[in-house]
């Protein structure tokens, strides 16, 4: 028996105007399995949801489509009326006649909000019911690394009664900032026996990471102690592994009595029994990294620590100051106030050492004359780099690094302390040169992520929403290679084959998975090759000219819409397909949609280095490249493939997208 | 696992041109996984094949299947009833698998759309490398599990050349690694460098007998 179909038009209180709704009505009813087709002004109101509640109830109706507003906005309301009405939330697909149709063109556009309803009709057919379930997670929490972030995230978590392992590779705790102990008061000592004395902190120290294997909520973490291997079970991994410092000197110089790091000169100002106090001191700080934080810091307050004790003179020399964190300014200003000279230089001293002494050369940008200087000391200029084992842990946990080595991908879309998989965090100077009060925050921020997942013990999923199935699965490990959320690791099935098991408390539900499937084995509920080649066919001949543009809902979807609420108009022969990323879209979807008669099809996914799911829109990129390719060899080049990259808050880029592929079609002249 | 690469768009519409309809078929072990003849390459060769000839106003009607090993008689005999619908078929398989299907349907020109390549493994994400050449006379338990014959650009079996580049590369490919520094490398790990003083003949290729048979020592 056909499957009864609801659609639901809202005119939404009157706002579109230039749609016959009349005859959206009358076209739709035709449609088969449409059960019934029903107008509103005011779908998303109590009094409309109710309405549309009593039919579904009334009509028997097993799947809905709305047409109405934008998905962005009203989705989840209506998902909710759908579960209200007896239906699973899935069995819903919207038709954007507002912001993509009647807004988006003049005049009247009645076709459109036809073609887009039937689009909407056809997917919805194919939907599933998704279900909802609470899987377990353990509680358990494991902090790599024993510093003050580690030391201190795990107190924290054993405060909201985690139970917290710290992994230490030193065989002690507390190794921290040497450098600014004084500036920040730390006492270490007693936040180490607050550790010891906490029944909920267990201290693995002289200990490695192994292994990991899992998703959040389930880590298997194999640990190397004392040469013998344990394994144990974590619900999410912290690391605070932390950073470390390299002298930026040539290679002729090396540390010694006079030129030193920040550390030794710590250790220097600390030494009671110092047979001769330095009379003159050089720091140098800001030439490799501009944008140092800690080694300013370090500097600014050594250097005065050094002003008050021995009264020395000091000279800075730097390329900028930069003062932005805590503290800091202050820092400055009195070791100005004492008699610190600061003095600028557009490139790096040249350093020789002399007789005992060290000659700082520099050409000063104010006096704009050389300089040089004999000092008995120099505090040389600090890199601050990532801890040695960041790569290997980096690769073990399987997440990505920043161009300078440090944990967290460069992508505006990672939450500050978030890797791009569930379950991992960062904190402090292991993602970067950060200094206490931004550490502070980090611990809690970290805390608070952490006790959201595993404090219950379990967490409500969508089951199987991305699913291999374990028939066609050939165990390529293409998808465990390409996930870029770690979510998918080979599983044993009951016939004892082993195939793809796609974690659901893990998976983002990108659809990258799907799309590289060489034996179409992902199945993506909703968005998989089915639903999306429904959405093209059925527009049938009318698709012939038109242009099908498929749209990432993180970033070209929601511009699409802005330009609709702006009013900057575009082609209307442009019929949108939304997917949650653009690296979801594959060859297939695209020559597909040409066969079928398209005239131009564009991808549009976020911007370079700002894909939600990392590797996404790079990969689209590729595939539209290989398109084009493949367009080439059968010598259909007149009819374009093409891949922007926009920004949810870039209208007008979209816009622009969309005409230059329309010029493009009549310069070929089709 | 046997490695392929797509054929030429051009040869294989020139097979083609004279059927009006066609099955494609693919396999779906190796080719699969080296993504070049799984389900999925199936509909995108099938999709441009449509476009293609439609855009030369000759239109094409495409049929597609996927068997899960095309060089086993028994599951091509599976989509027997489409490959009697057709003129022809095209098959995304190895050599082997063009080959089974050809012989399982004597009365339908069988094309090979991919072009069989070598015996290897993935290196990463979509890259695949040569290991084995298949020479029927195993070097591996001389050369630390490396093997020389495909994997030096030369097939040395006695250390390498004169060529072998800073940093342990192949003099005729920079970016391929000699061999012959691996085999060094990894013999001096087991401890077994001794090998490299053996010296071996120059292979007796005439154990490749051809066409190549293997039975089975038991039944």
């Amino acid at each position: 028996m056909e499957t009864k179909i609801g659609v639901f038009l809202c005119n939404c209180g009157g706002a579109i105007k230039n749609i016959d709704f009349d005859a959206v009505v009358k076209n739709v009813a035709e449609f088969p399995g449409v059960t019934c087709v029903n107008l509103s002004s005011n779908l998303c109101l109590e009094e409309g949801k109710e309405k549309m509640i009593s039919c579904i109830k009334g009509e028997n109706i097993e799947k809905v489509v709305v047409a109405a507003c934008s998905p962005e906005f009203q989705e989840h309301i209506f998902r909710e009326v759908l579960e209200k009405a007896g239906l699973n939330g899935h069995l819903l697909s919207m038709a954007n006649i507002r912001e993509q149709c009647s807004w988006a063109h003049d005049g009247d556009v009645t076709v459109k909000a036809v073609e887009l309803v039937k689009m909407a009709i056809n997917r919805v057919r194919l939907l599933q019911p998704v279900e909802k379930k609470e899987l377990p997670v353990n509680r358990e929490v494991l902090v790599v690394g024993g510093g003050f972030s580690a030391i201190n995230t795990a107190l924290q978590l054993s405060r909201v009664g985690l139970r917290t392992t710290i992994l230490e590779k030193e065989t002690a705790l507390g190794d921290g900032p040497r450098e600014l102990e004084s500036f920040y008061g730390f006492d270490t000592g007693s936040v180490i026996s607050a550790v010891e004395g906490d029944e909920n902190i267990e201290v693995l120290t002289s200990a490695q990471m192994m292994t990991v294997e899992g998703k959040i909520g389930d880590f298997s973490v194999r640990i190397r102690k004392n040469g013998e291997e344990i394994l144990r079970k974590y619900g999410a991994i912290v690391l605070a592994t932390g950073y470390q410092t390299e002298l930026a000197l040539d290679s002729e110089l090396k540390s010694g009595l006079n030129i030193m790091s920040q550390e030794q000169f710590c250790r220097m100002l600390g030494n009671s029994s110092l047979e001769t106090e330095p009379k003159s001191i050089g720091f140098m700080f800001d030439f490799s990294d501009e944008n140092s934080r800690f080694p300013t810091l370090a500097t600014l307050n050594n250097a005065l620590t050094a002003k008050k004790k021995w009264g020395s003179e000091i000279y800075i020399f730097y390329k900028s100051v930069k003062v932005d964190s805590e503290g800091m300014e202050k820092l400055y200003q009195e070791a100005r106030d004492c008699g610190v000279v600061f003095l600028k230089s557009e490139v790096p001293p040249r350093i020789t050492v002399e007789d005992g002494l060290v000659n700082i050369k520099a050409k000063d940008v104010f006096l704009g004359e050389d300089i040089i200087l004999a000092c008995d000391v120099l505090v040389a200029e600090e890199l601050y780099l990532p801890a040695e084992e960041t790569g290997n842990l980096s690769s073990l946990l399987n997440i990505r690094r920043d161009s300078g080595g440090f944990y967290q991908d460069e992508n505006v879309h990672l939450y500050p302390v978030g890797s791009e998989r569930k379950g991992i965090f960062f904190i402090g100077g292991c993602r970067g040169d950060l200094d206490l009060g931004r550490v502070l925050t980090d611990i809690s921020s970290v805390v608070m992520n952490v006790y959201e997942l595993l404090s219950s013990g379990k967490i409500m999923v969508e089951i199987e929403r991305v699913k291999a199935d374990p028939q066609k699965c050939v165990a390529c490990l293409t998808c465990i290679r390409v996930c870029p959320h770690g979510a998918i690791q080979l599983v044993r099935v009951d016939s004892g084959k082993e195939v793809a098991g796609i974690s659901d408390l893990a998976c983002y539900a990108c659809g990258i998975c799907a799309a590289i499937c060489p034996a179409k084995a992902i199945k993506f509920q909703g968005y998989g090759d089915d639903e999306i080649l429904a959405q093209i066919e059925a527009l049938g001949e009318s698709l012939h000219g038109r242009n099908v543009a498929f749209c990432c809902e993180h970033s070209a979807y929601p511009a699409a819409d802005l330009a609709g609420k702006l009013s900057l108009h575009y082609p209307e022969n442009l019929r949108i397909i939304q997917v949650p990323c653009a690296g979801q879209v594959d060859v297939f979807h695209i020559l597909k949609a040409l066969e079928k008669g398209a005239a131009a099809v564009l991808v549009l996914g976020c911007e370079d280095g700002a894909c939600h799911h990392i590797t996404g829109n790079t990969r689209a990129k590729e595939r539209v490249k290989y398109c084009d390719m493949l367009l080439k060899e059968v010598k259909e080049e007149s009819r374009p493939v093409a891949m922007f990259n926009l920004s949810p808050n870039a209208p007008h880029k979209f816009v622009r997208a969309v005409n230059e592929i329309t010029k493009r079609i009549e310069e070929s002249g089709r | 696992m046997i490695i392929a690469e797509r054929k030429p768009m051009e040869e294989i519409m020139r097979m083609l041109a004279p059927y009006k309809k066609v099955l494609v078929a693919g396999c779906g072990t190796c080719v699969t996984v080296c993504w070049v003849g799984g389900e999925k390459e199936v509909a995108i060769l099938a999709s441009e094949l449509k476009l293609a000839r439609s855009a030369e106003g000759n239109e094409i009607v495409t049929l597609e299947a996927t068997v899960e090993r095309q060089c086993e008689r028994e599951m091509v005999a599976e989509i027997k009833d489409k490959v009697a619908e057709v003129e022809a078929v095209l098959s995304l398989a190895c050599g082997s698998g063009v080959q089974t299907m050809a012989e399982m349907f004597e009365d339908k020109p069988v094309f090979p759309a991919v072009n069989t390549t070598f015996i290897g493994m993935p290196e990463k994400e979509g890259l695949w490398v040569e290991m084995c050449g298949a020479c029927g006379d195993c070097f591996l338990d001389r050369t630390g599990g490396i093997c020389p014959v495909v994997r030096c650009a030369k097939g040395l079996l006695n250390g390498p050349c004169g060529g072998t580049r800073k940093g342990g590369k192949c003099e005729i490919d920079p970016e391929k690694d000699c061999a012959w520094v691996l085999i060094y490398r990894r013999l001096e790990k087991q401890g077994r460098l001794d090998l490299m003083r053996n010296y071996y003949p120059p292979k007796n290729y005439r154990a490749v007998k051809r066409p190549g048979k293997v039975q089975a020592a038991k039944a």
